[in-house]
C-alpha cells in the first residue's frame, strides 16, 4: 500500500472516533402515531393539540399517569395501579434493597419503544416485528378474537416469551416486576388506543370546529369505554364445551379432512403439506395501516404528476401530505412484510401447547393476524364451525408433527392434484 | 532517548524490573475490570448506586462488606466495580512509583503519568455517567475503559526486556507488519466504538440508528478479519522465527474466530435466531431467556474479547515498530512526518 494512502487511511479512521458519542441525551418523549396522522391528514396544530392533549391525560415515560387515575388502585376510574406504573416507567435505577425502576426501559423500550409503538431501535432487524402496542391488539389470548387480552394473557407472554421469536421470556424477573410490566403495557395501549381515537375525532371536526376539551368528552366519551373493554377482558374468556369422547384416530381423520376442505381451508394459508407455505400475501393489521398509507401516496404523488387541472391551493396541499405521508413512512413505520402462516409441522405452539390453548386460537383465529376464527364472532352467533369439529381440528394439528409428509392428504385441492400426479 | 548503559542496566539489573512487573501486574489487573464494566452495562446496573464518589453516603471503601456482598446483585455489581477500579488505580500509580524508584527512562516515566492521568479521568467519566445519568456519558467511558487497558500493554511491552534489544537482524517484511498492526489496531477500535453504540441505546433511538451502527459493526468485523489474516499470514511468512510476534499473530488469529462466533452467539442470546433459520426445529423451538445467565456472560465476553483484540494487535504494532528501528522517538517522530505531509 502507498505510505501517503496508508495514513490517509489511519487519519479517517481516527478523526470519527474522536467525536463519536458526543451529544445530549434528552429524557424520553413519547412520539405521534404519525402513520395514522398523516393518514388522516392533520395539520400541524392539530398534531400539536392531539400531543398535548395526550400528555394531559396520561403524562410523560417518567411520570406516567392516567386521568381519572387515584392515589391507589381503589379510588382510580381506570383500573390501572399508580404504584405498578411507576415502578416500570422511569429511568432505570435500583437501590440497596434490590427495588428497581424502570423496568419497560431497561427490558422492553429497544424493541417494543418507548411509546409502545414497536419502533424500538433494534424492531428493524426483527422478524416478526415487536408487537406495536397502540391499537390494542394482541395476538395470544384466551378471550374472543375482538376481546382484549386478560392479565393473565399478557403474564404469561412476559413470563414465557414468544417461542421462534426476539420476544425474550422473562421469567426470572419477581412476580411483581412481571406484574409492573403487564401493567405498564396496558397503559401504553390504552393510551396508544386514545391517541387513535383522538386522532379520528379530529378528522372528524368540520371547518373552524374545535375539539371539546371537556371531561364528558375525554374521560366519558374516549377513555372509558377503551378501559372498559380491557377491564371486562374475563368476562370473554373461551371456554370450550367438553371434548366429545370420539376416538383419537377417527377424530384426526376428520380434523384432516376439516382442515384441507373448503370448510376449515387452513391448507390454503398454512400449504398443502402445512409446512406453512401456503398463501403468504397477506399483511397484519398492525402493518396495514402502512401499506394503505403507502399506496395513498402512491396516488397523490400520481396525481400530482398527471392532474394539470390542480388548482394552485389543491396543489399546495397536495404536496404536502405527500410530504407528510412519505416522511411517516419514512420515520415512523418499518418496511412492510407480509404474514407468515406457521409451518405446523414442528409442534411448536406461540400461544401455548395445551389442546385448550390451540382450541381457543383456532375458535377465535390469530387477533390481528390474517388467520381467521372458525367460531362464531360473538357468544351465541353461529361459526363456521362446532365445537366438536374445532377439537378435532385439535386432534389433527396436534397429530401433524408425526404424520408422514408423504403420506397424501385425504382430501387434495383441486389445483394441487393436478400439479401432484 | 536511551543510551547504551541505560540499556544494559535496565536489562541486567533485577532491581530495575519492578517496573515491568508493575506494568504485567497492572494489564492483569485491568482485563478483569473490562469484564466486570461490561457486567456493570449488561445488567443494567450503571445506577445502582446512585451517588458518586460515595456509596450511598458512605465512604467507597467503607460501604459495609455484607450489606455490598449480601445485598442486591447490581448493587454487588456496581460498588464491586468501583472497589476494583480503585485497585487498578492504585496500581498505576505503583508502576510510576516503580518507575521513578528505579530511575526508567523518561519515555517510561511520561508514559506512567499519562497512564495515571487517564485511571484518573476514566474514573471521573464513570463519576459523571451516574452524576448526570446520561447513556451517552457510560458509552464513552465504555469505550475508553478498552482504550486504557491497550495502553497498560505500552507500558509493559516498552518496559520489556525485548524492547531494550532494539532493532532485529531480519528486518523482512517489518514495515508491513507494522502498518497491517496499526491498521488491525485502528480497525479494532473503532470496531468497539460501534460495539457499545449498540449496547448503550439511548431511550430515544430509533430504528435506522441501530441499523445503521449493526451494519457497520459487521462489516469492520469483515475487515478486521481480512486485515488479522494478512498480518497472521505476513508475520508467518516473515517473521516466523521471532516468537513475540508470531505468538501474539497466532493469539489474534484464534481470538478473531472465537470473537466472531461470541457475536454471532450475543445476537442469538439477546434476540434469538433470525427467523430464515425458523424452518429447523432447534430455531422455531427457541426462546430468548431474558437476564439468564448464558446472556449475560455472552454478551460480556463478546466485550472482553473485544479488547484483548485490541491489545493484541497494538502489541504487535509496537513490537514490529520496535525491532525495525534503533530507538521508539525515531519511530514515533517517522510516523508524525508521514502523517503531516
Ligand atoms: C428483543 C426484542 C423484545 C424485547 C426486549 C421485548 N419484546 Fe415483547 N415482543 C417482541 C416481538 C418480536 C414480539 C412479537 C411476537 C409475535 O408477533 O409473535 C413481541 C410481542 C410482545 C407482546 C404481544 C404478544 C401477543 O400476544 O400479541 C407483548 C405483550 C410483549 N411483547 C411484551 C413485552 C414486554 C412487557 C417486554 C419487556 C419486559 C418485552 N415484550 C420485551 C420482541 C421483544
Ligand atoms: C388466512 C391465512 C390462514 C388460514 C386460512 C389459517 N391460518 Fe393458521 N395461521 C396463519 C398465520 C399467518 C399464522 C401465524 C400467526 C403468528 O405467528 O402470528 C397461523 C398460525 C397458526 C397456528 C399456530 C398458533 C400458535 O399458537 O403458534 C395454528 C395451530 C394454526 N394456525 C392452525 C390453523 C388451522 C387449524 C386453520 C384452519 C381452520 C388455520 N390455521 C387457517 C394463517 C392462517
Amino acid at each position: 500500500m502507498n505510505r501517503v494512502a496508508f495514513f490517509r487511511f489511519v487519519l479517517c479512521c481516527v478523526s470519527p472516533l474522536l467525536f463519536a458519542g458526543c451529544g445530549k441525551y434528552d429524557p424520553p418523549q413519547f412520539s405521534l402515531n404519525m402513520v395514522a396522522i398523516a393518514k388522516q391528514q392533520l395539520p400541524f396544530d392539530q398534531q400539536q393539540e392531539v400531543s398535548n392533549i395526550l400528555d394531559g391525560m396520561f403524562g410523560t415515560p417518567d411520570k406516567p399517569f392516567v386521568l381519572g387515575q387515584g392515589k391507589s388502585i381503589a379510588d382510580s376510574e381506570t383500573g390501572l395501579d399508580p404504584k405498578k406504573l411507576a415502578v416500570a416507567a422511569g429511568p432505570v435505577r435500583s437501590d440497596e434493597f434490590g427495588r428497581e425502576t424502570g423496568l419497560y426501559r431497561r427490558h422492553c423500550g429497544h424493541c417494543h419503544g418507548t411509546t409502545g409503538d414497536g419502533l424500538g431501535p433494534t424492531a428493524m432487524l426483527l422478524n416478526p416485528y415487536p408487537r406495536d402496542y397502540r391499537p390494542g391488539k394482541f395476538k395470544f389470548k384466551a378471550t374472543e378474537r375482538a376481546a382484549k387480552p386478560t392479565r393473565a394473557d399478557l403474564e404469561l407472554i412476559v413470563r414465557h416469551g414468544v417461542q421462534g421469536t426476539a420476544m425474550p421470556a422473562f421469567g426470572l424477573l419477581p412476580d411483581a416486576q412481571v406484574d409492573a410490566l403487564v401493567e405498564y403495557v396496558k397503559y401504553l395501549s390504552i393510551r396508544g388506543q386514545v391517541e387513535l381515537r383522538l386522532i379520528d375525532a379530529m378528522a372528524e371536526l368540520g371547518q373552524d370546529e374545535k375539539l371539546q376539551l371537556t371531561r364528558a368528552n375525554l374521560v366519558d366519551e374516549i377513555l372509558k369505554p377503551i378501559v372498559e373493554s380491557w377491564n371486562t377482558a374475563n368476562e370473554s374468556i373461551i371456554k370450550p364445551e367438553d371434548k366429545p369422547d370420539v376416538e383419537l384416530a377417527t377424530s384426526i381423520d376428520k380434523g384432516r379432512e376439516l382442515f384441507y376442505g373448503t370448510k376449515g381451508n387452513c391448507a390454503k394459508c398454512h400449504g398443502p403439506s402445512a409446512l406453512g407455505d401456503g398463501q403468504t400475501s397477506d399483511y397484519d393489521d398492525w402493518t396495514k395501516p402502512v401499506t394503505e398509507l403507502a399506496s395513498d401516496l402512491r396516488g397523490e404523488e400520481e396525481r400530482l404528476r398527471t392532474d394539470t387541472d390542480l388548482s394552485n391551493e389543491d396543489r399546495v396541499a397536495l404536496k404536502m401530505h405527500v410530504a407528510l405521508a412519505s416522511q411517516a413512512l419514512k420515520a415512523d413505520s418499518l418496511p412492510p412484510r407480509t404474514a407468515q402462516p406457521r409451518n405446523l409441522r414442528q409442534g411448536i405452539y406461540r400461544g401455548g401447547r395445551r389442546p385448550v390453548d390451540l382450541y381457543r386460537r383456532i375458535y377465535a383465529g390469530i387477533n390481528g393476524m390474517p388467520m381467521p376464527a372458525v367460531g362464531p364472532a360473538s357468544p351465541g352467533a353461529k361459526g363456521t364451525m362446532e365445537p366438536d369439529e374445532i377439537w378435532s381440528l385439535v386432534d389433527y394439528v396436534l397429530s401433524l408433527p408425526y404424520e408422514s409428509i408423504s403420506q397424501p392428504p385425504h382430501h387434495q385441492p383441486a389445483t394441487l392434484s393436478k400439479a401432484n400426479f | 532517548m536511551n543510551t547504551v548503559s541505560d540499556v544494559k542496566r535496565d536489562l541486567w539489573d533485577d532491581a530495575n524490573r519492578w517496573p515491568h512487573r508493575c506494568a504485567v501486574a497492572l494489564v492483569c489487573a485491568t482485563f478483569p475490570l473490562i469484564w466486570i464494566g461490561g457486567l456493570v452495562t449488561t445488567y443494567g446496573a450503571g445506577m445502582a448506586v446512585p451517588d458518586w464518589p460515595n456509596t450511598y453516603g458512605y465512604n467507597l471503601w467503607l460501604y459495609p462488606a455484607e450489606t455490598w456482598i449480601n445485598g442486591p446483585w447490581k448493587l454487588f455489581v456496581e460498588h464491586g466495580h468501583r472497589l476494583y477500579a480503585t485497585l487498578v488505580g492504585l496500581l498505576t500509580i505503583a508502576f510510576l512509583v516503580s518507575a521513578w524508584w528505579c530511575q526508567a527512562r523518561p519515555l517510561v516515566l511520561w508514559l506512567g503519568a499519562i497512564a495515571l492521568a487517564g485511571v484518573l479521568f476514566q474514573g471521573a467519566l464513570g463519576g459523571m455517567r451516574v452524576i448526570q445519568d446520561q447513556v451517552q456519558l457510560a458509552k464513552i467511558h465504555g469505550c475508553f475503559g478498552p482504550a486504557f487497558f491497550a495502553f497498560t500493554v505500552v507500558l509493559a511491552v516498552v518496559t520489556s526486556r525485548r524492547w531494550q534489544q532494539g532493532r532485529l537482524s531480519n528486518q523482512l517484511g517489518l514495515g508491513k507488519i507494522e502498518r497491517l498492526a496499526i491498521m488491525t489496531t485502528l480497525l479494532a477500535y473503532c470496531q468497539l466504538v460501534l460495539g457499545s453504540q449498540l449496547r448503550h441505546l439511548p431511550a430515544g433511538a430509533r430504528p435506522g440508528d441501530f441499523r445503521f451502527a449493526l451494519v457497520f459493526h459487521l462489516l469492520t468485523a469483515l475487515a478486521l478479519c481480512v486485515a488479522i489474516v494478512f498480518l497472521g499470514l505476513r508475520i508467518v511468512r516473515t517473521q516466523r522465527r521471532e516468537p513475540s510476534l508470531l505468538r501474539p499473530a497466532l493469539g489474534l488469529a484464534s481470538l478473531i474466530m472465537i470473537q466472531v462466533t461470541l457475536g454471532a452467539a450475543t445476537w442469538v442470546a439477546k434476540y434469538g435466531w433470525p427467523s430464515w433459520l425458523t424452518d429447523f426445529g432447534f430455531a422455531a423451538a427457541y426462546t430468548v431467556a431474558a437476564d439468564s445467565r448464558p446472556q449475560a456472560w455472552i454478551t460480556t465476553a463478546h466485550v472482553a474479547a473485544g479488547s484483548l483484540i485490541l491489545a493484541t494487535s497494538l502489541l504487535i504494532a509496537l513490537r514490529s515498530a520496535r525491532f525495525a528501528r534503533a530507538s521508539l522517538p525515531v519511530a514515533a517522530g517517522a510516523w508524525i512526518a508521514e502523517v503531516a505531509r
